[in-house]
């Protein structure tokens, strides 16, 4: 009885280039390996085709590019052309204006030999400042300087730009010109150059003040949230006992929150005093203390004037925790433009200067919020001697 | 070999590489006739095709 062993044929290993037993690159005992014949048979059909017109050559070029070397080396191709950088497609750009201007040239489709090369060579500088100066922004500002890499691109471009302008300035030599033409170019190239650095500080101004002003009104929501929100939650926790309160101050915050998201006004709010009056009145029936209103004056109810408002409101709230049976004063003046606030309780006073950093109430709702729209806060508060909030907001 | 990029690259460059093989051929059996002055123009927008495809390919 015999035996049948199973085939044991092992695969023929992967093609890959071998330098270290190769004469050149290594393709064509790559070669011999992969097909298992002797490099020898490999390397003569090679040399016939060099005698048969040289074919051979081009092919080992391919070949040593597209074909792997041994280890975990990708090829010459795959690594050139994965390369995560902006020089690829530069250098595509380049080839295909080279490629249609060539053939410009070619059809006759031409200035001068004097003007076009100029301009390419310029044409690819400006590109590569350009490029380098758009791209990648928020990287570069986490380094203290430019990379060696961006700043070795942005001087080849320079390069190209200012050897374009000195080769257009020596092709078209004139002596009618000589004074006028050398400024001009040159006036041309430096424009050239910083354009796009120009170009990238306005843009990133514009960006800047985009980000302010996003800035501006999430802190304005913020503080109109703290305001209206978190005050009414606080409230319903003190009066948690009175179901019939709760439910006014909840309907009344559902009305205020409503009024915001639509922006529309309550009625008789047109004006600043009589929006300080109504907020005076809510505080007054928030928190149960007696609020005097003294107004003198008045201004329509703009933007400004709201805001002043909102920190007037928010002063009151603070101002009734803390005040006592006694009551408070709001004291407005209005008069050319100029809006005078002034709210004073006889509480026990506090140090400003200490106050905690998580208190948002004078720091967000009150002081940033008349920053913000151009007025000024100041707290006037020792301990044991009340407390007097002056906001001022000019025209 | 990592798939993605580098593959349609190479098909890319491939693609280009028969274009090019294409028009030497026909020039060489006289159907058309490819001076230096149309091939090297020719062989830079090829090359620059493929370094666009691995350029701006992700």
């Amino acid at each position: 009885m015999s035996e049948q062993r199973p085939a044991t044929t092992s695969p023929p290993p992967p093609l890959r280039r071998a330098p270290a037993s190769g004469y050149i690159g290594g393709v064509c005992a790559g070669f011999a390996a992969r097909l298992g014949i002797d490099p020898i048979l490999i390397r003569i059909g090679f040399v016939l085709t060099l005698l048969a017109g040289g074919a051979g050559i081009p092919l080992y070029v391919i070949g040593w590019a597209l074909i792997p070397a041994e280890g975990p080396e990708r090829p010459v191709v795959s690594r050139l052309l994965t390369r995560r950088d902006t020089w690829l497609v530069a250098a595509g750009m380049a080839c295909l204006t080279l490629a249609a201007v060539l053939l410009l040239r070619q059809w006759g489709v031409w200035f001068s030999d004097r003007l076009t090369w100029p301009l390419v060579i310029v044409a690819a500088g400006g590109a590569l400042i350009w490029r380098q100066s758009q791209a990648a922004p928020e990287a570069r500002e986490d380094k203290a300087q430019l990379p060696r890499e961006a700043v070795n691109r942005v001087g080849i471009g320079v390069a190209l730009v200012v050897g374009g302008a000195l080769l257009f300035l020596s092709l078209n030599d004139s002596s009618v010109r000589d004074a006028v033409l050398p400024v001009a170019v040159a006036l041309i190239a430096v424009t050239i150059i910083l354009a796009p650095w120009w170009v990238r500080l306005v843009r990133g101004l514009d960006a800047e003040r985009a980000a302010r002003i996003r800035s501006q009104e999430r802190a304005e929501v913020a503080a109109h949230l703290h305001d209206s929100v978190l005050q009414t939650l606080a409230l319903v926790q003190k009066r948690a006992d009175d179901p019939r309160e709760v439910a006014a101050l909840a309907r009344r915050q559902e009305r205020e929150l409503r009024a915001w998201l639509n922006n529309t006004r309550p009625a008789g709010t047109a004006t600043l005093a009589g929006a300080l009056e109504s907020a005076a009145a809510e505080v007054e029936s928030d928190h149960h203390v007696p609020i005097e209103v003294v107004t003198v004056g008045d201004a329509p109810l703009d933007e400004r004037a709201t805001a002043l408002v909102a920190a007037t409101r928010e002063a009151l709230v603070n101002a009734s925790k803390f005040a006592g049976p006694e009551p408070i004063s709001l004291y407005a003046e209005v008069e050319d433009g100029r809006a005078e606030v002034f709210v004073r309780d006889r509480g026990p006073g506090f140090d400003p200067e200490a106050a905690p950093a998580d208190r948002r109430g004078v720091r967000d709702s009150i002081i940033a919020r008349m920053q913000r729209h151009g007025g000024t806060a100041t707290i006037h508060s020792t301990p044991g001697t009340g407390t007097e909030v002056e906001l001022v907001m000019s025209s | 070999m990592k798939r993605g990029r580098a593959d349609r690259t190479l098909i890319v460059a491939g693609v280009a590489t028969i274009a090019l093989g294409a028009l030497a051929l026909l020039d060489q059996t006289g159907t058309i006739d490819v001076r230096f002055d149309y091939m090297l123009p020719a062989v830079l927008a090829a090359i620059g095709v493929v370094l666009l495809s691995a350029g701006l390919g992700e």
